[in-house]
């Protein structure tokens, strides 16, 4: 431990700490949206807080604007692909487990399916 | 546009005036080009560049803010016996319009405690979104307000109107 560098091992303890609950979340929670919430939110914070460490223990201007760019793409594509995989598989009839109201049912899905199969029908005259 | 480029020209001027152009002197040439701007808006026009770049750095904090906060509510779930859940899916009557604006409402959302953007209705009037941690949609809802909010002046939208209910599209 003499060599502990607290701006650099920080982040990246927490980090890991954020990716163990991570993974402890997506087996303990009850379905896949709510694994979901696990799987975004978490990794996004956890690989955030490695990629800083690493970044900080290098301190090198190559290296932060590469970090920059790692962290921009992870805030960008991680909230897009929760948002397909939850769109993706309601729409295909997987139902959450629910205590509380499903307002997309009662509103939106039949006439988002409606709208898609219209798209569909569409190209496929094209 | 305006604004930017102004900001951007006056970094490189102060990158030649410190004689070393390096990341350090353009960052440092850029909040002191920001400083510029900021104290003569009408003379430069640059009034609403400051405004907006004021909005991006006050959005920011906020999602710093919500992201940590997330990060521990659902951690501290994850290691509870039994986590408190009640998983719902909700609706969410948009304010904000324009694809961008709603993209970036729907990927903060989803980085937000305790939520997941599920989807948009056709005419992209309202949000869904898996909820799970909140007592009653209401609260639910409160808390994508609060987004929406700080978002709003970033996309140079009013607060002003008045956002449809869900009951209506009902």
């Amino acid at each position: 431990m003499n060599d502990f560098n607290a701006a650099r091992d920080i982040p990246i303890l927490l980090g890991a700490f954020f990716v163990l609950t991570a993974a402890i979340g997506m087996v303990r929670f009850p379905d896949l949206y709510s694994r979901l919430h696990a799987s975004s939110k978490l990794i996004t914070l956890g690989s955030a807080g490695i990629f800083i460490g690493v970044g900080l223990e290098f301190a090198q201007t190559e290296a932060l604007t590469r970090l920059a760019a790692v962290l921009l793409f992870q805030f960008l594509t991680t909230p897009l692909s929760a948002y397909l995989i939850a769109q993706a598989a309601y729409l295909r009839g997987l139902a959450p487990l629910l205590e509380g109201p499903d307002e997309w049912n009662a509103l939106g899905k039949a006439a988002l399916l409606d709208r898609r199969l219209e798209e569909l029908q569409g190209s496929a005259e094209d | 546009m305006r604004g930017l480029s102004l900001n951007i020209l006056l970094a490189i001027v102060w990158t030649l005036f410190v004689g070393e152009f390096s990341l350090r002197e353009l960052a440092i040439g850029m909040l002191l080009g920001f400083a510029i701007l900021s104290f003569f808006p009408l003379s430069l026009g640059t009034g609403n560049y400051v405004r907006r770049t004021l909005a991006v750095v006050r959005f920011a904090l906020f999602f710093v803010r919500e992201l940590t906060a997330a990060n521990v509510q659902v951690a501290l779930w994850a290691l509870r016996p039994r986590p408190p859940l009640h998983p719902m899916v909700i609706a969410y009557p948009l304010r904000l319009s324009g694809d961008t604006a709603q993209t970036v409402l729907a990927a903060t959302i989803t980085l937000m405690p305790g939520s997941v953007a599920m989807g948009f209705n056709p005419e992209r009037s309202v949000l869904y979104a898996h909820v799970i941690g909140a007592d009653s949609p209401q609260a639910a809802r409160e808390g994508f307000k609060k987004v929406e909010d700080a978002l709003l002046p970033l996309y140079g939208q009013s607060a002003a109107s008045t956002a449809p209910t869900v009951e209506e599209h009902a």
